[in-house]
């Protein structure tokens, strides 16, 4: 698990999220890239039943990556997250009269995994209810664990097929201590993306959006 | 480098129902040593494994209904190994002369942040406990004999003070819903432990 930025790349103008992935696609292949297979990363939403104090109830996200087939990771946006196996979502069932999962906000994204060298870049479509809502980058850096060490060399490789979409070094990144051996871990890219999917779920549906 | 495989099979609700059957008995702490060598000799041929535990019981609060107990537990002798959560269901009415008791078992391994978490959940912990004993195995049926003590600190598992003069003894079996073959060989094996322990089926309501 090496150092991974996922970003949103904007649907080109005038185009359709499909065809705008299929131009990533094919500038990826031209720099080098070879497809090895698919991925996908989910999240549903859990809300407290009956909160007894009237607060509104955190929610609670679980999230699955293709990359790590027998985890769960749940997370509590900004609060504490947790990496358990796939019986969490058994335990999620039972707990069904206090956790109810919001069905309609489940957020998906899937897509081609493309391998460039040390680089693992997964382009994915992000859905809601079936409906395309975006586009997703993920980008790793096998290669090295520290942000700090290779976040030039991520960016200038983004650059070459993300042109100005590239992104900005992750907010998960800049708040780890400067200096210090601070690996990044898989927490860090599904909380990126569970950034990603919590802006996503706010906008507006895309106009001529495919429906799976 | 290799992609995992992408699985496209749901894995909510549709996984198998794993249910615990138990029988459960005590030894006075004198009778430790006979106990464990019959068990030697009956069980699976392995080093004797001991083991450590810190098990923490954490209650949810519902609105309505019996609170929701979930188990965390983690080795005091491998400090780096997961947490295991565990839930239990209520023990299946069924079947009077069925030998053991039988409740849905729900088994999670989780990251160290698990209590943060399951407080993050409204969990609140209820009770915790050191679990110190040996553990043996013969075929799917596990024996397990501990000492348990209470933790007079919170938090501070150095500090305990033993609950009993006894070591407790469970033997457990771990199966999918319907097999119920499984009671029956756990009946023959406890009685092949009589009369140094009686294992019984101990129906935890009657004891609240």
């Amino acid at each position: 698990m090496g150092v991974t930025c996922v970003c949103q790349v904007p649907v080109a103008e005038g185009k359709s999220v499909q065809q705008t992935v299929d131009q990533l696609h094919k500038k990826l292949e031209q720099l080098g890239g070879v497809k090895q297979g698919s991925f996908f990363v989910d999240c549903e939403t859990y809300h407290t039943t009956g909160n007894a104090s009237g607060q509104p109830s955190k929610l609670l996200y679980v999230m699955h990556n293709s990359e790590t087939p027998l985890s769960c990771l749940a997370l509590y946006e900004g609060g504490p997250y947790l990496t358990a196996d796939a019986n969490f979502d058994v335990l999620m069932v039972k707990l069904k009269s206090h956790f109810q999962n919001a069905k309609g906000h489940k957020v998906e994204s899937r897509g081609a995994r493309y391998r460039y060298c040390d680089f693992l870049v997964k382009l994915g479509t992000v859905t809601m209810s079936s409906s395309a809502r975006g586009i997703s980058v993920e980008v790793e850096y096998c290669a090295c664990v520290v942000p700090g060490d290779c976040w030039n060399l991520m960016k200038e490789f983004m650059q070459s097929f993300l042109g100005s979409n590239a992104p900005e070094i992750p907010s998960v990144f800049t708040s780890k201590p400067e200096g210090l051996f601070a690996p990044a871990d898989c927490m860090d890219t599904m909380s990126q993306y569970l950034e990603l999917f919590s802006k996503v779920r706010k906008q507006q549906v895309l106009p001529g959006s495919s429906v799976r | 480098m290799e992609a995992p495989p992408v699985t496209v099979m749901p894995v909510t609700g549709g996984t198998i129902n794993m249910m615990e059957y138990l029988l459960q008995g005590s030894v006075l702490d004198q009778s430790l040593d006979s106990l464990l060598h019959r068990l030697r000799g009956l069980c699976d041929n392995m080093e004797p494994e001991s083991f450590a535990d810190h098990e923490l019981v954490y209650l949810l609060k519902g609105q309505q209904g019996n609170p929701f107990i979930l188990r965390a537990r983690r080795s005091l002798a491998h400090p780096t190994a997961p947490w295991h959560l565990r839930y239990l269901g209520q023990p299946e009415v069924g079947d009077k002369s069925r030998h053991a008791l039988v409740r849905n078992c729900v088994d999670v391994s989780a990251s160290h942040s698990l209590p943060d978490f399951l407080n993050e959940m409204g969990f609140r912990m209820d009770h915790e406990f050191v679990a110190k004993g040996h553990i043996f195995r013969k075929g799917v049926l596990k024996v397990v004999v501990s000492k348990l003590s209470r933790v007079l600190v919170p938090g501070n598992t150095d500090n305990t003070e033993p609950l009993s003069l006894s070591y407790l003894v469970e033997l457990s079996v771990l199966a999918p819903a319907g097999q119920d073959t499984v009671s029956e060989d756990m009946r023959s094996f406890a009685e092949q432990l009589k009369p140094l322990v009686h294992l019984e089926k101990i129906d935890p309501k009657r004891l609240m």
